[in-house]
């Protein structure tokens, strides 16, 4: 893994020091912001207190307000990384320094995923207000956050594979996006296909459904084995098509 | 061993046969300048040699390592600079070359050293904290020269380094060259004749995906030089006093043409060139039919063809007319 700490630094440095991290985090804080209001008027009218449905539970399941921003924003946040390279030519000095193919892709595979983690962590702040009206299930807490890492590395994994295929920004995005959302909506396979391995199918690849099993403090090692083949095979494919550019530019 | 060693190179597009078996050497320590009319295939090489594109067929060795199985130990070996540069335009100078200089594995104690060291023989000193954004091109082609040079490579490959450049700077960039090939190999591809010329010692002339020469600079140079002379000469008295010299001077078959280039007083300068393959003896042939006729032979001096001459008969392009000095490119 020569260079791989270089080049996640620089690639954090890039996100960084260009507004696009900040656009991306800015968005989403304001998307989830909303987000939490809701559901926090919800219960401050709702006299209904379940034990299954407290307010963490239902800010990371059941809503579509989850998935909006992951499917949108993911795109955005890998889109430049190797699509970018690629169309100015500083890929060439990247991949002629002494470094290897799987240290450049993880490498920025990794930066953008920092950037992920670093979008979710003010939302830890929610758990807090939350924490301080009333009682907060740690398991469910810890769940739901290890469900949209391992979902959202998996996006981004898809988004690194799509701007390793492509030379354009826009057609990564574009291409990272159908491939997200279309993985998403597989999952209402899961409520309209009839009783069979289709449906079963649908029900396991399905986002939606993992979510409510995680954000009702149940993990399920069958739905991380798929997130983590969802997060190894692109950035395999990544590592093969660098590879691969060296044969045919 | 060689520093450089390309053995029958093959390199295909899809259709497009780029390379077809080149091979050649750069030894150790010398300056070699790679040669070629645009699109020979010299950035194909270099790419290749740099460890950025792979080859379809053939062998590359730097520094005794195979390309195709010991990519990262040749690539410790080499400062490569891309033709164009291509950098990040949201660093500055000093960050990009800190991050280069990690990347090429020199230690976090000697970075800041080896940054300014590669700062001040490329002149840009005094804009590292500039972003690379607000950067003109002679300055981000240094950039991409600094580059090469951290972590003291011994080999260099410059693809056009002096591309870019205003002719002052081409100067700069010679002088820095001839500057460092006391400790680097420098393999510089150009297009630019008069740069080799000033700048190497040996030279590899590709055209079309072949080689079409290689070896010493004077050696390429004497190729052709046989072929020409300059007569000086005063006509005295006889039949050469009114006569059309031109078309006396070639009335024999092996003379291809003559054009006087001075005349001083009564002395007269002829530069005569020889038919393709005419042995060199038709010089003494001319000479003596030029004392027959009377004429006062002051000097005769075979001339060296300039490399452009070599190079136009090489890949088969014609030299700009020869009136002026050719050397008066780049």
């Amino acid at each position: 893994m020569t260079g791989f700490w270089p080049i996640l630094k620089r690639e954090l440095f890039a996100l960084f020091v260009t507004p696009l991290a900040w656009v991306v985090i800015t968005g989403f804080l304001f998307i989830q912001g909303l987000h939490f209001y809701l559901v926090m008027s919800h219960y401050a009218v709702s006299m209904e207190l379940g034990a299954d449905a407290g307010p963490m539970q239902l800010f990371f399941g059941q809503t579509v307000f989850l998935y909006l921003p992951l499917l949108l924003l993911c795109p955005v946040l890998t889109m430049r990384l190797f699509a970018e390279e690629r169309r100015s030519g500083t890929i060439e000095p990247l991949l002629t320094a002494p470094v290897t193919t799987p240290a450049v892709v993880f490498g920025k595979y990794l930066a953008v995923l920092v950037v992920y983690l670093a979008m979710w962590l003010p939302t830890l702040l929610y758990v807090k207000i939350v924490a301080g009206a009333g009682h907060v299930d740690g398991q469910v807490v810890a769940a739901s956050y290890l469900a949209v890492i391992a979902v959202g590395a998996g996006y981004l994994a898809i988004g690194t594979m799509t701007s390793a295929l492509t030379k354009s920004q826009l057609s990564a995005a574009i291409l990272s996006a159908v491939t997200i959302i279309a993985l998403f909506i597989l999952g209402i396979g899961e409520y309209v296909l009839p009783e069979g391995s289709g449906k079963e199918l649908c029900a396991y690849l399905s986002v939606w459904s993992q979510m409510n099993d995680f954000s009702r403090g149940v993990v399920d090692s069958r739905r991380l084995w798929l997130d983590l083949t969802i997060i190894v095979v692109p950035l395999f494919v990544t590592v093969r098509a660098v590879e691969a550019w060296r044969q045919e530019l | 061993m060689a520093m450089i060693e390309v053995e029958d190179l093959h390199k295909r597009y899809g259709p497009v046969h780029a390379l077809r078996g080149i091979s050649f050497e750069v030894e150790r320590g010398v300056l070699t300048g790679f040669l070629g009319p645009n699109g020979a295939g010299k950035s194909t090489t270099l790419r290749i040699l740099a460890g950025f594109l792979g080859a379809t067929e053939g062998r590359v060795r730097v520094s005794g390592f195979d390309l195709s199985t010991h990519r990262l130990e040749a690539a410790q070996k080499i400062g490569y600079m891309p033709e164009t540069s291509p950098l990040y335009p949201e660093m500055k100078i000093e960050e990009y070359l800190r991050f280069r200089a990690e990347l090429k594995g020199v230690g976090r104690s000697k970075r800041t050293e080896e940054v300014g060291r590669a700062c001040e023989l490329t002149r840009i000193a005094d804009r590292r904290r500039m972003l690379i954004r607000d950067l003109s091109k002679g300055y981000r082609q240094r950039v991409g020269l600094a580059d090469a040079l951290l972590g003291r490579p011994p080999l260099l490959i410059l693809d056009e380094p002096t591309a870019g450049f205003d002719p002052n700077q081409v100067q700069q960039v010679r002088a820095l060259l001839d500057a460092l090939r006391e400790d680097h190999t420098i393999f510089l591809s150009t297009h630019i004749l008069s740069e080799v010329e000033a700048t190497c010692e040996e030279a590899v002339v590709i055209h079309e995906g072949r080689v079409v020469a290689s070896g010493n600079i004077e050696a390429l140079r004497q190729r052709k030089r046989a072929g020409v002379v300059e007569v000086t000469f005063h006509r005295g008295e006889g039949e050469l006093k009114e006569a059309a010299l031109d078309t006396w001077l070639t009335r024999e078959h092996a003379i291809a043409s003559a054009r006087r280039r001075r005349t001083e007083g009564e002395l007269e300068t002829w530069r005569v060139t020889l038919g393709p393959g005419v042995d060199p003896s038709a010089i003494a042939a001319l000479v003596a039919r030029l004392v027959h006729a009377g004429a006062g032979i002051q000097a005769v001096e075979p001339l060296a063809a300039s490399l452009e001459e070599v190079f136009a008969d090489l890949t088969g392009g014609t030299p700009d007319d020869d009136d002026d000095d050719p050397e008066d490119e780049g």
